[in-house]
């Protein structure tokens, strides 16, 4: 059966407003985006697992106890990027090591976004252990760009962008260590969340860079972002990072005054080489905050300079450690061996693993190793200390930061699997913000000649999400809305 | 610095991982999945550790290291039994690529 548009193109709050006045189901909704799964999943693959039959069970469950106004998202359906625990689904990570996995408990994230009404249709694609930035290194397939099937969607969380631009859902959650939240919306044409480190749970989630991973929502829309976030974002006493900062009253969201705005626009970010449309689409974004009174001003974070090399020695150092667990004895992956311990363990991780996350383990073992400690990863830890109280100075001086989210559009497959280095260093844009711990919204800027979306970030001081987002909604306001992606229309 | 072959292999055999034999080598972890290279490999680590020591251009003397970006403290929790939703089921072992009785099981260590 054909999905129905109507259904499909709602943006969350549209939605919410359709299912409280009874104008559909909670089912006619979510069968509506399943079926568009159906429908797209071919070209683009932005789904690991389509929780199809538990997903319409849900929704019917919600339908027979009417619609709750008291639950923020009820019966709104919501995809989870593969990394997520769902009691009764899968969970890979991406990664053949968890081929088969089944996970006896849910991530605190899942629970809440259960307990406020959503409806888990389906968990999306990602790099292996979300180490990547374009969904080529899913062990299982890769992800394509709704906005030109022969580019990524960006990543590590390209299921979940790609997903939003192809209507498959109104709204997602994926994780963000390096960017892996900011970078695909950007390049795919939606909004996305990095929330401050420890503000949304960790639990339950598969670890990557433990100091760095963060949890936070994908959708069209600034405030879609803000009523994902708002039903997650909180306390939880089995994350021990998880922060006990009182969270913002999100009910009432209103746009600042634009002449009250003062943006800080690092010159290491800004005056690097970019793509020709990237450059244009930016340069208009500024012209237009500041036609609309906004001020903009050059400022300079000379760590910038060392963010990428301190980023990859603490996010390998972390992913080595963590990926220690995957030892083909409690669960997952389990190669034959040679009769020994040790083999055992060699050959399970050596076959379960792929060439990014074997990549990673071994520079963060480097790293950690004795006689390399100093030098790089107690050196990389320094390095962070200035970065962070640069972030601290200039969001002391100003009320946001705006960098670019990517300097080149989304590129064609291949571009770079072979050359880690560059792909490590086009993150520049990104992963400075979660050396520092604070919080950053990614949102379309406007489209190139070429048809490919532009992103542009703003950062802002630790723990105000809610001023960011309103921000956020101010600058949405200005730029141009896109259109649907043709794959979509047509 | 330039990691060499030797490092290479020293630093995958503490990650647990294969890395094929390199040319002109006869020890070595052997079959084990991976057809890179030592070499390559090697190569590939020298290239980004390289790039990493643009670190020792930033002055970071008497800097305290930053491990967490958290700020707010996070004391203990009271040490009392809780419902956790985890459950002891079956499903942990369910889930163990071979077990014997109730136990995970491996390869014979003595």
């Amino acid at each position: 059966m054909a999905s129905d548009p109507n259904l499909t193109s709602l943006t969350l709050a549209e939605a919410r407003e359709g299912l409280l006045k009874r104008d559909f189901s909670s089912a006619e909704l979510v069968r509506a985006t399943l079926d568009r799964i159906d429908e797209t999943e071919p070209r683009v693959q932005a789904c690991l697992h389509v929780l199809r039959d538990k997903a319409l069970a849900d929704a019917a469950a919600l339908d027979g106890a009417g619609p709750d106004r008291s639950k923020p998202l009820w019966g709104l359906p919501v995809t989870v990027k593969d990394v997520f625990l769902v009691r009764g689904a899968p969970t890979t990570a991406g990664s053949r090591m968890l081929s088969g996995y089944m996970p006896g408990f849910e991530a605190g994230v899942v629970t809440r976004l259960r307990a406020a009404g959503a409806v888990i249709t389906a968990k999306t694609n990602l790099d292996e252990f979300a180490m990547g930035s374009s969904t080529e290194f899913s062990a299982f397939r890769p992800t394509r760009n709704p906005w030109n099937l022969s580019r990524v969607p960006g990543g590590s969380s390209g299921g979940a962008a790609a997903g939003i631009s192809a209507r498959q859902a109104p709204g997602a959650f994926g994780t963000d260590t390096g960017g892996s939240i900011r970078q695909p919306a950007a390049l795919c044409g939606c909004v996305g969340l990095k929330p401050t480190y420890g503000r949304v749970s960790r639990y339950g989630i598969v670890a990557y860079g433990s100091s760095l991973d963060q949890a936070g929502p994908l959708a069209r829309t600034v405030g879609d972002c803000g009523m994902l976030f708002g039903a997650v974002a909180g306390p939880d006493g089995r994350d021990s990072t998880s922060s006990r900062v009182p969270l913002e009253d999100l009910s009432a969201m209103t746009p600042p005054e634009a002449s009250k705005l003062r943006f800080a626009l690092p010159r290491e970010l800004w005056e690097g080489r970019f793509d020709t449309e990237v450059e244009k689409v930016l340069s208009s974004a500024r012209r237009v905050m500041e036609s609309a009174g906004i001020r903009l001003e050059a400022v300079s974070m000379p760590s910038i300079r060392y963010s990428v090399a301190a980023y990859y020695v603490i996010a390998a150092a972390e992913a080595s450690t963590n990926l220690a667990r995957y030892d083909g004895v409690r669960y997952g992956l389990r190669a034959p061996g040679r009769g020994d311990l040790l083999s055992l363990y060699r050959e399970s991780r050596t076959e379960g693993l792929g060439p990014e996350a074997r990549r990673r383990i071994l520079l963060g073992t480097f790293a950690l190793s004795s006689g390399y400690y100093d030098a790089y990863y107690r050196k990389a830890a320094q390095v962070r200390r200035l970065i962070h109280e640069e972030y601290a100075r200039i969001l002391g001086e100003f009320d946001f930061i705006l960098a670019p989210v990517s300097s080149i559009p989304a590129w064609p497959f291949g571009s770079f699997t072979d050359d880690p280095l560059t792909q490590y260093q086009l993150d520049v844009m990104t992963l400075p913000l979660n050396l520092a711990g604070g919080p950053g919204l990614s949102l379309p800027a406007g489209l190139g000649a070429d048809g490919l979306p532009v992103g542009i970030q703003i950062q802002g001081p630790h723990f105000r999400e809610k001023p960011l987002l309103e921000a956020g909604m101010l600058l949405e306001s200005m730029f141009p809305r896109l259109p649907e992606p043709a794959f979509v229309s047509g | 610095m330039a990691v060499d072959a030797g490092t290479a292999r020293a630093i995958a055999d503490l990650a647990r991982l294969s890395l094929a034999r390199g040319a002109g080598e006869t020890e070595g972890p052997g079959p084990g999945g991976d057809s890179a290279d030592l070499e390559r490999v090697a190569g590939e680590m020298s290239k980004i550790v390289g790039y990493m020591e643009i670190l020792n251009e930033c002055a970071t003397e008497g800097v305290e290291p930053m491990y967490s970006p958290m700020t707010d403290p996070q004391p203990p929790r009271a040490d009392e039994p809780r419902e956790t939703g985890v459950g002891s089921g079956d499903w942990i072992l369910d889930g163990a690529p071979e077990t014997f009785g109730r136990f995970f099981s491996v390869p014979r260590i003595f």
